[in-house]
């Protein structure tokens, strides 16, 4: 087998050598995965080293489905399905119709004509033998049991056909990852790992837990207090956490109710505790001016706008306030009506 | 009681036990089924060790939901939020539902991490002052509905300091008993230190992760924090050592994981790698368990997750890097 290699080094070396060193060479889908098959490591060898030459897959829609892909190189899988068997044939059509680079690339290697004509041989017997091969591969779907599972009459992942089937998404389906059937090493992006038993007993955890327990004597305070504030009457001083003045937390004091705080927290829905206090103080405040106008005895126009805007500010604040705040956060509904909220309800 | 699955691993063999689902477990209380796990692994030889990665079944939820855990770790900058981030959103992804509070009230990044730092209108300084809900508060990550971030400040306002430690488990009691149920999990980003933040995050909290990195300084941290935490009550802690480098590790330039291990003597949750990766996807705002192919670093998160829903710990480490064998076959290794 290893003249073929040669000759299969002779012609990247020898006729792609002249002057386009840093070119990318890209190959059809099959004709790289079969060389690649075929000729291992001394072609990829002679690609990387020799010239300089990188070999890339020129289609990349099979990736993700039935092989492995090591380090940029490429290996065939050949459990492939059905579909990519479509695939590769119609690459391969494309490969016989359409190859002028090839064609190209081998009437200016004047050199050895062995081997180019070992090479169309070789190209043709390859693509013989993988139209054979998918073909069969093919013949043998036809029928079986995962044709129902493609056509869902059947649930694969029950019956452990297709374990690319699962229900949530698989999160650990990594090409990069191996395992060795004793499981005794791992393979991870090209290294590999043996695995140590973890030694920890009970007995130790417990020593560990009986000097931390030494070492650190601790109770964790349940009150901040700002230092150089007086403790209040009602608390235990060991429970209280002093908080330097110049710490974030120390430069916040609250006016707020603690009941308050709890119940705003706890608040299911309806509209914020603070959002309906500002509403209210505007709308006594509206309803004050209104009977003033009243008293003074302005036109009827008037006092009607000041109605209707007192109605929709609240109106407003009472449905659309709770969902405009959400629709912010959340992107959920759509932007309506709460570009009419008064500004200083969005302000809040 | 003692159930033994088939195992998940990744950094790790691990084989579990299912420890009875009360999260307030004594050390005395979960002892048998951990003995029984130590005892059970030197009956078989560390090559027999089990290390299937195990994605064709959904991990079982283990303990009483919802699940209240704290990420701390003392030193600052260890990864407490990279770990809630890409275990919260590998939660998630599970299938669990989860509310991760950035409890880091100076130094807020969650967000950041999460690419959600534009949607973040409300925190719960807002719903403590009754400017919005707490519903309102929570931010939906769009990739994950079942993953949703709640911080506590915004950068220049401030957790209200008279209500000490109460306010947030307020917020976790709420979350408890919300309309649209409560969820399995409650991640809590805990800032660095040990002061009024530290107590704060961990208040609420039932177990915890530390978080440390294989170096002397952060063990130290790692170390007096998990005193503290023991003294307030929190016995279920397991540690994630970050940051790992095999490549040192085998030069004796590191501490390994099981040095660490011997150094806490605490259960061990996960172990991940040193990865460009990390640093590339808090960049994009895009955590790691998301990337497709996963980057390394991702798995391990993936696996820490998987272990935190089944309360699992690891029961063996990837602790040596061989040269790989070159045969004929294998050309791509490189
Ligand atoms: N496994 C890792 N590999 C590489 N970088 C990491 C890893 N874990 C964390 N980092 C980096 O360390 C930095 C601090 O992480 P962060 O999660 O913010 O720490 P903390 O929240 O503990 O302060 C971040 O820039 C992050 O990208
Ligand atoms: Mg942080």
């Amino acid at each position: 087998m290893s003249y073929i290699f040669n000759a299969l080094s002779l012609f990247p070396t020898q006729s792609l050598s002249n002057g386009n060193g840093g070119r990318e060479f890209k190959v059809g889908n099959v004709a790289n995965l079969e060389v690649l098959w075929f000729s291992k490591c001394r072609l990829r060898w002679s690609f990387r080293k020799a010239c300089g030459f990188r070999v890339k897959s020129a289609d990349n829609s099979i990736d993700s489905t039935g092989r492995e892909q090591v380090e940029g190189g490429v290996r065939v899988d050949f459990s492939t399905k059905a579909l990519e068997s479509d695939k590769m044939a119609g690459s391969l059509h494309w490969r016989i119709n359409d190859p002028p680079s090839f064609v190209v690339l081998v009437k200016r290697n004047a050199g050895s004509k062995y081997a180019v004509g070992f090479y169309i041989a070789l190209t043709i017997v390859l693509i013989v033998a993988k139209q054979i091969l998918s073909k069969r591969k093919i013949q043998t779907r036809h029928g079986s049991v995962a044709e129902l599972v493609k056509r869902g009459q059947l649930r694969s992942n029950r019956r452990g056909i297709s374990k690319l089937d699962l229900k949530y998404e698989d999160p650990f389906n990594n090409p990069q990852v191996k395992i060795e059937k004793n499981n005794s090493k791992i393979e991870m992006c090209g290294k590999v790992y043996r695995l140590a038993p973890v030694t920890l007993t009970q007995e130790q955890q417990l020593t560990h837990l009986q000097r931390r327990s030494r070492a650190y004597q601790w109770k964790r305070p349940t009150i901040f207090l700002k230092e150089g504030d007086l403790v209040p009457p009602n608390v235990d001083p060991d429970t209280v956490r002093w908080i330097p003045a110049n710490h974030p937390f120390a430069t916040t004091a609250t006016e707020l109710d603690e009941n308050l705080a709890q119940n705003n927290v706890f608040q299911k829905d309806g509209v914020p505790f603070r959002v309906r206090a500002e509403h209210e103080a505007l709308q006594k405040k509206l309803e004050a001016l209104q009977s003033a106008q009243n008293e003074i005895g302005i036109n009827q126009n008037n006092i009607h706008e000041w109605e209707r805007s007192a109605e929709r500010s609240s109106k407003l604040n009472e449905q659309v306030e709770p969902s405009a705040s959400l629709e912010k956060q959340n992107d959920e509904f759509s932007s309506t009506g709460n570009k009419n909220l008064p500004d200083k309800l969005d302000k809040l | 009681m003692a159930c033994r699955l088939p195992t998940n691993s990744f950094l790790s063999a691990s084989s579990f036990v299912h420890v009875s689902p009360s999260s307030h477990s004594l050390p005395i209380a979960s002892s048998p089924t951990k003995t029984l796990s130590t005892a059970s692994f030197y009956r078989r030889r560390p090559n027999i060790t089990r290390a299937v990665l195990q994605w064709n079944r959904k991990p079982q939820l283990a303990g009483e939901t919802p699940r209240v855990v704290v990420i701390t770790s003392g030193k600052g900058g260890v990864g407490k939020t990279t770990t809630t981030a890409n275990i919260g959103l590998s939660l998630a992804r599970l299938g669990f539902s989860v509310v991760a509070i950035d409890a880091d009230v100076g130094l807020r990044n969650l967000d950041l991490l999460l690419g959600l730092e534009n949607r973040v209108n409300y925190t719960a300084v807002e719903v403590i002052n009754g400017d919005c809900r707490l519903d309102q508060a929570l931010v939906r990550d769009k990739r994950w509905p079942s993953f949703e971030l709640l911080c506590i400040s915004k950068p220049r306002s401030k957790l209200p300091l008279s209500f000490g430690s109460k306010a947030i488990t307020w917020l976790v009691d709420a979350l408890r008993s919300r309309t649209a149920g409560h969820p399995d999990f409650v991640l809590i980003d805990c800032p660095a230190g040990i002061d009024a933040g530290f107590i704060t995050a961990i208040a609420p909290a039932d177990e915890a992760v530390l978080v440390t990195t294989p170096d002397i300084t952060a063990l130290r941290d790692a170390d007096r924090v998990t005193g503290l935490l023991e003294c307030d009550g929190i016995r279920d802690i397991k540690m994630i050592v970050n940051r790992v480098r095999t490549d040192l590790i085998r030069g004796e330039d590191m501490m390994s994981v099981l040095d660490v291990q011997e150094m806490l003597g605490l259960p061990l949750l996960g172990v991940i790698p040193e990865d460009a990766e990390v640093i590339k996807s808090t960049n994009r705002g895009f955590p790691l368990v998301l990337n497709k192919p996963p980057a390394l670093a991702g798995l391990a998160f993936e696996q820490a997750a998987w272990r935190l829903v089944e309360q699992d710990s690891m029961t063996a480490v990837m602790v040596e890097e061989e040269p790989k064998k070159r045969g004929f076959f294998s050309f791509f290794g490189g």
